[in-house]
């Protein structure tokens, strides 16, 4: 028999990534008695690097080493986009509020110098963000790096320090590898196994020990994105001191550790502030007027009746789960919303996946007015406390403009801030 | 280099007749543009026909299927798998077509059963409840890349070789004589000459273009067809609809998977070809009639094949042309001006008949070599190797290549490809002159052919193959892009519901963090 609850609150947030997280942060920060529905584990595909505009315009590929250029030729060709409905300013406070509630949960990001960093990634790769993680950071050093030294661990799939070494070697005097075998027989790492394990000082004198021989002969050192899961940058600094050696972390494919960081700070954080979490629940019905909203969210333990003045909609895009593609038309999952979307399903995608313009399906979402409430066809707003945040707006192909973190945090801030000062502050 | 013959084209019935001559004794060089079943040996449903299908439009194609399949679920039983066929009629076929159809069968000898249409639906239950008609005959369903695979293999045991991304730059011609044909190779660039004393075009679709560098002309029309993989296996019996051969009436069980298909579609181009969006939902609704099924089921990937036809007149459906092969021995060419006394072309055919198609063109070259060895193909199994184990979907590990010896356990987790299993393919084709890149790998295995299509399994082999020391400079990202826009052709017309988050996720990895398409 399940759990039956009945919950009344200020504000309920659909969707437990980024936006979500971000909104109930906001949400909870402002007093808001905030409930989450969601799956959290969402964030594991998170790189935990914070975009907020790396590349503009898509043709030819401009990266961005500032980010106000791209920015205010992006307003302007793309009106409908989320950025457009906000100053740079905006979208630097949320990220500050974002930065600051997570570096209260011990989770530290690197201040930003107001210019884009060129993070390296496993594949050998560089990614334009704005906002990286302090144990990322030193990354900005690789310039003036003349030896370097990419270390990576036996049966950990898909990192390879020999691949990222090929890759970057002509623009170093020397780029080394290191390959650490943790036991004599066949074994397999996985990524949160390695973080975990760097949470053990002795496993950091056994890598340090390793290291050590050839420390005297680098000025930076490259590791997989795995040290530690907590105090990441605790660790990694405690490492450092250990060997002598400037060190970042790599990027890699999920499930990510930054993006499992992320997580965890935030779910620590928002427990404080009393936000009501329903891990994994989804919506199953929903109904609304002018009062307010009353939704039925499910999970496997429990059925909850939901009082909420006010919504945000922060459920993703496909990967979420906020919007559906069927054969023929994509559709909003939760409260049936008009979708934006290119006419029929010959438009959705080019032919070549890495086509320089992006693929048409991903200006796909839900239009709003300019604080991100959903409107219908008429431009007139589906409901005055109804909110979408994040992924699920339309005109944002954030993987391409590499946008993805600085969309979410000005969605939900903008969103949660508009509740509050329209419902709150006006005193009732 | 030199060899007593030079096969052009890496197909079926190229690895066929490689296998064919070696047998018989022969010397042979196998020279392939790009890779193993590049055309339309694998580009097609992997369909061993009974024969049914033609019994209409072309009895004698009817007879020769029927003859080949049981040669070889004799001979290659482990590329087949002996499922059976079902020709199911719904509500609104053609009622003459199915009452025909078992006379029909029997005209051109082959076995067909009534099936009482209870039975049916207690035997396939994924059939519409609109059935009329269904009748059991002896399809099949085979592996084209393991067959090519183990026929090339087995060719090279005996002393024959062969050249993938090797391509025909031209023919040196004398007095009615190939002197040598000039080859480079695609990677490399490097070009070299080919010395034979028999040159066989078995170059399918590609066959005019190989012969019209001889100065002979071959009138050919190409015919595309698109085929639709699901996740999972939605029959255990090929599915065939009992009309007149239209599209989307076949569904064939491969391994954990069913294969949807086809269509046909008159085209000019060869390369790049790749299903339209507009076919897919063309085959999907004609396949829901038969399996209503389909209309939820998950697909995974798309892909397509030109058929070969060798033209002769106006034709205005490509399914009347004749699906026979066409063997011609340029020597006897009616214009003096193309007759070439030791050029040999075989084309159209289709993967059924691949053996016989084989064994023709072998006894013309053993003709022109005054070589009496009788074809041994039809009565010597195909060996098994280790090689084309792993292009077997769904395969798992056996005890040589168990999970406790193997280096990084599962490169591809969705396919359960194991680094030993890896290995094995590297060697070979490195043995083979070739380059071990992730396209190489990919045409041996399943690795990318599942349902995360390439996403993980990609990254993970290319770290696999820097840390073997198979690529040291930079060319990894561009194999890694290469092999992933590859896979994309094959889902970009399949992206909706869950395959299009999964797309997603792939777009989310390799360009959100990786930012491939900056590079």
């Amino acid at each position: 028999m399940k759990d039956k609850q009945h919950i009344n609150c200020d504000i309920l947030i659909i969707g437990a990534g980024f936006a979500g997280m971000a909104a109930a942060a906001r949400a909870s920060q402002l007093g808001l008695k905030t409930i989450m529905a969601g799956n959290s584990s969402q964030l594991y595909f998170a790189s935990g690097l914070f975009d907020l505009l790396g590349v503009y315009p898509l043709v030819p590929g401009t990266i961005l080493k500032t980010v106000e250029t791209g920015l205010s030729l992006l307003k302007e060709q793309i009106p409908g986009h989320p950025y457009a409905k906000a100053g740079i300013e905006e979208i630097l406070q949320s990220f500050d509020f974002i930065t600051h509630f997570l570096q209260t949960a011990g989770l530290s990001y690197a201040p930003s110098n107001g210019k884009n960093t060129s993070v390296l990634t496993s594949a050998g790769t560089f990614k334009p963000s704005f906002l990286v993680p302090e144990t990322i950071k030193k990354c900005t050093l690789l310039k003036q790096s003349k030896n370097l030294l990419i270390m990576d661990f036996k049966g950990l799939k898909g990192f390879n320090a020999k691949q990222m070494a090929a890759m970057i070697k002509n623009r170093h005097d020397t780029v080394d590898t290191l390959r650490i075998e943790l036991f004599q027989h066949s074994y397999v790492l996985s990524p949160m196994h390695l973080a975990a394990m760097f949470e053990n000082l002795s496993f950091l004198e056994k890598i340090a020990k390793q290291i050590l021989p050839v420390a005297d002969k680098i000025d930076l050192m490259g590791i997989p994105a795995v040290c530690g899961i907590d105090n990441s940058f605790e660790i990694l600094s405690k490492l450092e001191k250990l060997t002598g050696v400037k060190m970042f972390e790599i990027p890699m494919m999920p499930p990510s550790i930054p993006g499992l960081r992320l997580k965890n700070a935030f779910e620590k954080q928002l427990a404080k502030n009393k936000v009501q979490f329903l891990s994994q629940a989804k919506i199953k019905s929903r109904e609304f007027n002018n009062d307010g909203f009353i939704l039925n969210a499910v999970n496997q333990s429990m059925e909850a009746k939901i009082k909420a003045r006010g919504v945000i909609l922060a459920s993703g895009r496909f990967q979420g789960g906020g919007l559906h593609a069927q054969r023929d038309q994509i559709v909003e999952t939760i409260f049936n919303l008009p979708v934006y979307q290119p006419e029929k399903r010959n438009l959705w995608h080019h032919i070549n996946f890495f086509e320089k313009q992006g693929h048409m399906i991903n200006s796909a979402g839900i239009e709003t007015d300019n604080v991100f409430r959903p409107v219908d066809k008429n431009n007139s707003i589906i409901h005055k406390n109804l909110y979408a945040a994040g992924a699920i707006l339309a005109h944002n192909d954030w993987t391409r403009l590499k946008s993805g973190s600085g969309v979410s945090a000005l969605s939900a801030y903008t969103a949660v801030n508009n509740f509050h000062t329209t419902n709150i502050k006006t005193g009732d | 280099m030199e060899a007593e013959v030079l096969i052009i084209g890496g197909g079926v019935t190229g690895t066929g007749i490689a296998r064919d001559l070696s047998l018989r004794g022969l010397n042979v060089v196998l020279v392939e543009k790009k890779d193993l079943n590049a055309g339309a040996s694998g580009g097609n449903h992997g369909l061993l026909h009974s024969g049914a299908r033609y019994v209409h439009s072309d009895p004698e194609a009817a007879r020769e299927c029927q003859k080949e399949q049981k040669i070889l679920k004799k001979n290659a039983s482990h590329c087949i798998e002996e499922t059976k066929g079902f020709f199911v009629g719904v509500k609104g076929d053609d009622w003459n077509y199915i009452q025909d159809f078992s006379q029909m069968c029997k005209k051109s000898g082959i076995e067909s059963k009534a099936i009482d249409l209870k039975d049916a639906m207690e035997m396939e239950p994924s059939l519409s409840k609109d059935l009329v008609a269904a009748y059991e005959v002896n399809d099949a369903s085979i592996n084209p890349f393991k067959l090519s695979i183990e026929n090339i293999n087995d060719a090279v045991s005996s002393g024959s070789s062969y050249l993938t991304h090797t391509k025909i730059e031209s023919f040196k011609i004398e007095n009615r004589q190939i002197v040598y044909a000039v080859v480079r190779n695609t990677i490399s660039g490097e070009s070299i000459k080919i010395r034979a004393k028999t040159y066989v075009n078995a170059g399918g679709a590609w066959a005019k273009n190989i012969a019209a560098m001889a100065g002979i002309p071959i009138n050919m029309v190409f015919s595309k067809g698109s085929l639709l993989v699901t996740n999972k296996r939605i029959t255990q019996r090929v599915i065939n609809r009992l009309r007149l051969p239209t599209d989307g009436d076949i569904l064939v069980p491969g391994g954990v998977v069913s294969i949807l298909g086809t269509t046909s579609e008159r085209s000019k181009n060869l390369d790049n070809i790749h299903p339209t969006i507009n076919e897919v939902d063309h085959i999907i609704e004609q396949g829901i009639q038969m399996i209503p099924a389909l209309k939820e089921s998950r697909f995974i990937r798309a892909y397509a094949g030109v058929r070969p036809l060798v033209s002769l007149g106006n034709d205005k459906d490509d399914r009347n042309l004749s699906r026979g092969f066409t063997l011609i021995d340029h020597a006897e060419s009616e214009h003096e001006n193309e007759q070439i006394d030791n050029f040999i072309t075989i084309t159209g055919g289709k993967l059924s008949t691949y053996r016989l198609m084989a064994e023709k063109t072998s006894d013309i070259v053993c003709q022109k070599h005054h070589l009496t060895a009788e074809c041994k193909t039809k009565t010597t199994p195909l060996p098994s190797t280790i090689d084309g184990e792993w292009s077997e979907p769904g395969v798992f590990v056996n005890d040589s290549l168990s999970l406790e010896s193997s280096d990084e356990s599962y490169l591809c987790e969705c396919e359960m490809v194991p680094a030993k299993a890896i290995d094995t393919i590297i060697n070979s084709i490195k043995k083979n002159g070739g380059h071990p890149d992730l396209e190489a790998i990919a045409v041996r295995t399943r690795v990318g052919k599942g349902p995360c299509q390439g996403t993980f399994c990609s990254v993970r082999l290319l770290s696999y193959l820097y840390n073997k020391g198979n690529i040291t400079d930079t060319d990894g990202l561009n194999d890694l892009k290469g092999f992933l826009n590859e896979r994309w052709k094959g889902e970009h017309s399949l992206l909706w519901d869950q395959t299009l988050v999964q797309s997603s996720l792939k777009e989310m990895i390799h360009c959100g963090l990786f930012s491939l398409e900056l590079t």
